[in-house]
């Protein structure tokens, strides 16, 4: 257990040292990891036994989940900060995770059909997990579409509203979905007790597999928030120029 | 101690504004009262005679009715704000603008109570329920609910204000934070018509009781930083 709990933290803390490097190192480190991923999902990995070959979706579909997870968590994070702060970078920041992290909130939603359907004999099934994603989903495309309705930059703050408050709001809601309705199979990759309901070839891929999507997930902020970055400026410089033309 | 007596002259002058206003023109309460007997009527037509079917849908329907009667009166009341910009001059007028925010969800408590005291005798009468049997239970699940709705939907509606399409905004801002509300309110009124007590019920009212105190901590913490220009 010891030697995956420290390649995960490898893989969380890693793009955080290359926050501000070359990018186009860290591009080829993740094209890399993403090349092994892939290759222990779709070759190394046996194949489970009740479920069939449509079990390799979950390497993909639980790794969304929690990447969608740590973006909206970001994003929250990122919201207090910008209201507290009021710096550009913060919002920069909230903006790009939440978008990234609609993403794969929509990943979660097309990959957890593909797996129900030979499962549970159903499509769509109302289970807490599901009905979390798709509840959050809607969420988070209203707060873009309250970023690409605010007519001004100053409005950015009630984006910021949005933010906090969605993802305050996801234990509530997982609590009443749960209440309301239970379909969901138990968490397989932590049981009672602590023992893992994992294969060591299983839990390996699923590592390096989440490990791929995180650093994907980090790669991607980082380039989308010096686009966001760059826009500003470009609105300050065009909001400049205007003003000398005028005067 | 001064400071929270100023805090609550202000917000009583808000009230006391806000409900002289509407009393004069009536305006954000009869077009909530009148769209949520229209969903009412329009969902019993959908539904169709089934008097047992109509049991059991009854209370998803009243907080359908409740939920999108909500989202009128806000546009309403954001609209008038809007007018002449007087929310600003409120704003400047006030030492704390958390007065602002509470004296709005108070006004939308009110509105929404007396919106459930004229509507619940209709539904009695339509679908044929007896809702005096379980009144005592039914006004806790009211109470909380509306509570929940008011503080998300006040706080939603100050931030649609300034958006351009601010009318379609605040439904979809306002509808999908507060499921965990709709799920448990509706569920909760449900048990209740089916005639259980508020002890069957507690895990949603405790539920609802959470989502109220933490939105509304929430609300007060940030009201002040964002609406600030």
């Amino acid at each position: 257990m010891r030697i995956f709990g420290t390649i995960l933290l490898f893989f969380i803390v890693f793009p955080l040292i290359f926050i501000r490097r070359n990018s186009v190192f860290q591009a080829v480190i993740l094209y890399i990891i993403m090349d092994i991923a892939i290759f222990l999902v779709f070759i190394y990995v046996p194949t489970e036994k009740v479920q069939g070959i449509v079990q390799k979706i979950f390497y993909f579909h639980v790794s969304s989940a929690i990447t969608m997870f740590l973006a909206f968590f970001i994003a929250f994070v990122a919201s207090i900060m910008f209201l507290w702060k009021s710096s550009d970078w913060w919002d920069a920041v909230a903006l790009s995770s939440v978008e990234i992290g609609v993403v794969f909130c929509t990943l979660v939603l097309i990959t957890g059909p593909i797996w129900a359907r030979p499962i549970w004999g159903a499509w769509w099934s109302w289970d807490p997990t599901l009905t979390l994603s798709l509840v959050l989903w809607l969420i988070y495309v209203a707060y873009l579409m309250l970023r690409a309705d605010a007519h001004d930059p100053k409005r950015t703050r009630f984006a910021a509203v949005l933010g906090i408050v969605g993802f305050v709001d996801v234990p509530l809601i997982f609590w009443s979905v749960e209440k309301w309705r239970t379909l969901h199979p138990k968490p397989v990759l932590i049981q009672e007790g602590g023992t893992t309901g994992l294969t060591f070839a299983m839990l390996l891929t699923f590592v390096v597999c989440l490990g791929a999507f995180l650093l994907l997930f980090f790669y991607l902020l980082r380039e989308r928030t010096s686009i966001a970055q760059s826009r500003y400026s470009l609105e300050v410089l065009r909001q400049e120029v205007d003003d000398l033309l005028a005067r | 101690m001064l400071s929270s007596k100023l805090f609550i002259r202000q917000v009583l002058a808000l009230l006391a504004k806000d409900l002289k206003t509407e009393w004069r023109t009536r305006e954000i309460f009869t077009s909530m009262f009148v769209f949520a007997v229209l969903v009412i009527v329009i969902f019993n037509f959908s539904i169709g005679a089934d008097p047992e079917l109509i049991h059991q849908v009854v209370s998803g329907v009243m907080w359908v009715a409740l939920l999108f009667a909500t989202v009128l009166g806000l546009q309403r009341a954001g609209q008038m704000e809007r007018e002449e910009d007087s929310l600003y001059g409120v704003l400047l007028a006030l030492s704390d603008s958390n007065a602002l925010f509470v004296a709005k969800m108070i006004a939308q408590i009110l509105y929404l109570l007396l919106l459930v005291i004229c509507t619940l005798p209709l539904c009695s009468v339509w679908f044929r329920i007896d809702f005096l049997a379980c009144i005592g239970g039914l006004w806790v699940v009211f109470a909380l609910g509306i509570l929940g709705l008011s503080i998300v939907g006040t706080l939603f509606a100050m931030v649609a204000l300034h958006t351009r399409a601010h009318d379609v905004m605040l439904p979809m801002l306002f509808l999908p934070v507060t499921v965990p509300i709709t799920i448990s309110s509706v569920y909760a009124t449900a048990q209740l018509i089916a005639g259980k007590n508020l002890k069957d019920i507690a895990d949603y009212l405790t539920l609802m009781g959470i989502f109220d105190i933490i939105f509304f901590t929430l609300s007060l913490m940030i009201f002040d930083y964002f609406i600030e220009e």
